[in-house]
């Protein structure tokens, strides 16, 4: 399964006084990732609601390597696993651009609920048929390989 | 209900969850599986929930069931024999 990959870069209120990234930003960095990843498929949040769900995070690890520091040009990279249950599980790497060395990496869970709040247990088929599309596409041979 | 059922539950419960240093003699009966009892959460519900369809082909679809069924080893049991029975 190939990641997805986007591009920020670190800006001066995003490092503490030590003059690292304070650790919270990397957490904004998955997020940015993860929206960049569904905008393509149209899986934003409001396209979730549509669909009649929610999908809130129930669990997110981040592990840190090397610290990210001001100006830094950094790579979001994220994939979600195929889905074994009713979650969606995302992954996450935060790379240096300018050497690719790994600054930290992590995971995030999301449940899907109904509108009124019931936790699916299943995952429906027509949320299947929307993310088969985005399984295709992580699917594919990674053009940077 | 059959000790048999209840047991083997119990074993699938600590077999797929992975629950370290938990014996299925630990796991009451009636007692609450979330929350002040054994502990699970959300994400626990969803394993146990693909691990009874491959055993026992049973399918609980959501939180509202899911509520009514994981109460305790015990109503999952009356849940899994009746709906084995029905099919």
């Amino acid at each position: 399964m190939k990641y997805d990959e986007t591009e920020i870069k670190v800006r001066f209120n995003e490092v503490d006084s030590w003059s690292m990234v304070w650790h919270g930003h990397y957490i904004a960095w998955f997020e940015v990732g993860r929206q960049t990843l569904l905008r393509k498929f149209r899986l934003l949040p409001g396209d979730f609601t549509q669909m009649g769900y929610t999908a809130p995070v129930v669990d997110l690890k981040c592990v840190f390597k090397e610290p990210a520091r001001f100006d830094d040009e950094i790579l979001v990279r994220t994939t979600i696993l195929k889905p074994t249950k009713a979650a969606l599980i995302f992954r996450f790497q935060i790379l240096r651009k300018s050497d690719g060395k790994l600054l930290a990496s992590g995971e995030e869970t999301q449940v899907l609920l109904t509108l009124d709040g019931r936790m699916l247990y299943i995952l429906p088929q027509d949320l299947r048929e929307r993310l088969q599309p985005l399984f295709d596409y992580l699917d594919e041979p990674d053009s940077a390989a | 209900m059959s000790d048999e059922l209840v047991l083997e539950l119990k074993k699938l419960i600590i077999g797929t969850l992975r629950l370290e240093d938990v014996f299925p003699e630990d796991i009451e009966d009636d007692g609450p599986l979330f929350g002040d009892g054994l502990g699970l959460d959300s994400i626990d519900a969803l394993e146990l929930v693909v691990a009874l369809e491959k055993v026992y082909g049973v399918v609980i679809p959501d939180s509202e069931v899911g509520e009514k069924v994981f109460r305790s080893v015990n109503t999952l049991a009356r849940f899994v024999k009746e709906q084995s029975t029905a099919k």
